[in-house]
């Protein structure tokens, strides 16, 4: 029996200091790994969330659908809105863009709080990303239901979608790519800011105004236009949405490589906050 | 590399925040700047492991023992990859699987069946593993009939069953149990030592946090005793938990605070003409009470091991206390204790009402020293209560 070592210090030599070498591949390929666990997190979401409702995954048809008709309401009969939408029918131009901002929204709010009081965090070992992807992939997963509903909508307005559709995964992409961005970095951020977890509702609803989503982008002066679409992707992705779907165009490429590019460097950004932070997690959540 | 299964851990520091009150948004921000640039943080923290430095190898069962807040639970988190050390380096090879407080991983909206499947890929099970030990689980969970239904539709024995039951078919190489021997009714615990049993069997390692001394003695071949924090000893199992032991009794004797109407005073213990006790010899408590006024009382005396495990008690009805003291002894043939620290306890009833003179409580130590130990269970975690036996063994044809 080895008794203990006699004279412990107070402290530990601080060149013994953990440091966490950050190696980008390897938590890339654990995180690979990790998909089986992010998607039986989601499947558990969704699953919980929908299967003693009676309408289910209609929920998330209905949801974007009764917002298209407030708002359309609001702007046609509240408001003293004059812009144009080009011909588009107003509810039609609503939806393309509530959709887009419903699941970034949704992501964000809810990766928020999917790392402080997460029973599971101390319990379990998985990579930590697996918290707030798996939020983003439910959402997402509202978000395909509604645009399913999108076609029937073009039915009913009587028009087609412009032959210039197939812009819409690289928008998609770009979309994706923010939301998950924003999502890692909001899910660490709470952990150490609590504030956050009543402060991002409101983040979030005055980002809705303040994202061309109930209003064209021409409503937006045009000096501060390439501003936006650098600061706010979504911007950028919902303009791009518009003129493919609607207008026969294809996205306008400056505002959809500055959405790229911002996104790009938002996921870089949150990703590296996210992996400086984690190793508290879960001592102080 | 060194090969599965084993455990490495090297001056492993951790700390926690010990700064109290409410703090501003402001500290808050500054904190998380410091983390971001990894500056030091002025605030107080406290260390709950303090030069933690060990290496397990492949197929060897660990018991960690320890008061409340020694840092054993900590320790597993680190191990198992949840928490980061603050200093140092930890390094396991191989899957790690944990029997833990497994009620936090089950969905109450989901069916019993969705959330094998769900928590089962939580903890790092394959869909094909899955789906090929599905039909054990629910066997071993004795949850047939109710494995479609709403999992908040179950009784909590179900759900701790049923969380339990999909822990227990991982297969790591290093299996790490936190307190869970206390789940589910007799039978089904018997099941989950059996299931343990079999997983150890197949060569896993096992790290093992207890406060059932007698599991820890029966399962480990090594113990680690953790207290404040830095690693007390680490060794055979036997020697570290006498070891442990006898500082359990050192600490409780010297925190006896009497209560009751009835005081001792003079507590001593003495084996055959008046020596050491030792392990089936004659043993003799006497101790002097003293009463405010007369009283006709029932006594109990009782002994027990790590102040919770209780051995035996005796009991002597109708004693006369007269006021003032009296003196009381009371001699045991054999006693047939193993060697080690155990405690005497006491309380006294009044026969008549059957009112509570003196509450149930430790008075005493007592020391068995002659070198007796009990024999070795089969390896498995066996409960055992520290009574030894004189046996002979006869083997014919």
């Amino acid at each position: 029996m080895n008794s203990a070592i006699p004279q412990i210090p107070d402290s530990p030599p601080p060149e013994w200091r953990y440091r966490r070498a950050l190696r980008v591949g390897t938590s890339l390929r654990e995180l690979g790994r990790s998909r089986h666990i992010i998607s039986g997190l989601v499947v558990r979401q969704v699953r919980s969330q929908y299967s003693q409702q009676v309408l289910g995954l209609a929920w998330a048809v209905l949801a974007p659908l009764a917002q298209m008709l407030v708002f359309t309401f609001l702007l046609n009969r509240v408001g003293n809105s004059t812009f144009s939408t080009g011909g588009v029918p107003r509810p039609l131009f609503l939806y393309v863009g509530l959709t887009a901002w419903s699941f970034f929204s949704s992501s964000v709010s809810s990766a928020g709080s999917s790392l402080v009081g997460n029973p599971l965090l101390n319990k379990v070992y998985a990579p930590r990303e697996v918290f707030p992807l798996s939020q983003v992939c439910s959402s997402g997963v509202d978000a395909i239901a509604s645009t399913a509903l999108l076609p029937l909508l073009f039915l009913a307005a009587g028009r087609w979608p412009s032959s210039t559709f197939y812009w819409f995964p690289v928008l998609v992409l770009i979309l994706v790519t923010a939301t998950v961005a924003i999502a890692l970095a909001v899910s660490a951020l709470t952990v150490y800011v609590r504030d956050l977890r009543s402060g991002l509702p409101l983040i979030l609803q005055l980002g809705l105004f303040l994202t061309p989503i109930l209003y064209p982008i021409s409503q937006i002066p045009t000096q501060f236009r390439a501003l936006t679409m650098a600061i706010n992707p979504i911007a950028g992705v919902v303009d791009g949405l518009r003129a493919c779907l609607f207008y026969n165009q294809a996205p306008n490429p400056t505002y959809t490589l500055l959405a790229a590019g911002s996104s790009l460097l938002y996921l870089v950004g949150g990703f590296l906050l996210f992996k400086r932070l984690e190793t508290g997690f879960a001592d102080v959540s | 590399m060194s090969p599965e299964g084993t455990v490495t851990i090297d001056h492993v520091w951790k700390r926690f925040r010990s700064d109290r009150g409410r703090r501003l948004l402001r500290d808050h921000v500054s904190r998380l700047g410091r983390r971001v640039s990894g500056r030091e943080d002025a605030a107080q923290w406290r260390w709950v492991l303090r030069e933690i430095d060990f290496k397990i190898e492949p197929g060897e069962s660990v018991g960690f023992v320890g008061s409340n807040g020694a840092g054993k639970s900590t320790l597993l988190k680190i191990i198992s990859g949840v928490m980061f050390p603050h200093t140092g380096r930890v390094a396991v090879e191989g899957r790690i699987g944990a029997l833990i407080e497994v009620a936090s991983g089950i969905h109450p909206e989901l069916t019993g069946k969705e959330n094998i499947s769900v928590f089962g890929t939580l903890l790092g099970l394959g869909k094909s593993e899955l789906a090929r030990k599905y039909d054990e689980i629910v066997a071993f969970a004795e949850l047939e009939d109710a494995i479609n239904r709403q999992v908040k539709f179950y009784s909590s024995g179900m759900k701790t069953r049923l969380g339990f039951a999909i822990a227990a078919f991982l297969e790591p190489s290093v299996l790490i149990v936190d307190e869970v021997l206390a789940v589910g009714d007799q039978m089904f615990q018997q099941k989950c030592l059996d299931r343990m049993r079999t997983v150890l069997h197949s060569g896993t390692t096992l790290l093992l946090v207890s406060h059932d001394l007698a599991a820890v003695g029966a399962t480990a071949s090594r113990a680690i005793w953790l207290a404040d924090g830095t690693m007390q000893a680490d060794g055979p199992v036997d020697e570290v938990l006498a070891g442990y032991r006898t500082a359990i009794e050192k600490e409780a004797a010297s925190k006896i605070e009497l209560e009751g109407e009835i005081r001792i005073s003079n507590f001593t213990t003495f084996g055959g003409s008046g020596g050491a006790i030792t392990t089936s010899g004659p043993c003799s408590v006497s101790f002097d009470v003293t009463a405010p006024q007369a009283k006709h009382a029932n006594f109990f005396i009782g002994v027990s091991q790590g102040a919770a495990t209780p051995i035996f008690a005796v009991r002597k009805e109708g004693i006369r206390v007269s006021e003032g003291e009296t003196h009381v002894a009371v001699d045991f043939a054999g006693i047939p204790l193993p060697a080690g620290g155990y405690f005497i306890w006491f309380a006294a009833f009044e026969v008549k009402t059957g009112r509570e003179i003196t509450p149930w409580q430790p008075i005493g130590p007592l020391l068995v020293e002659g070198g007796r130990l009990l024999d070795a269970t089969p390896k498995a975690i066996v409960r055992l209560s520290p009574v030894f036996v004189e046996a002979q063994w006869t083997v014919s044809d």
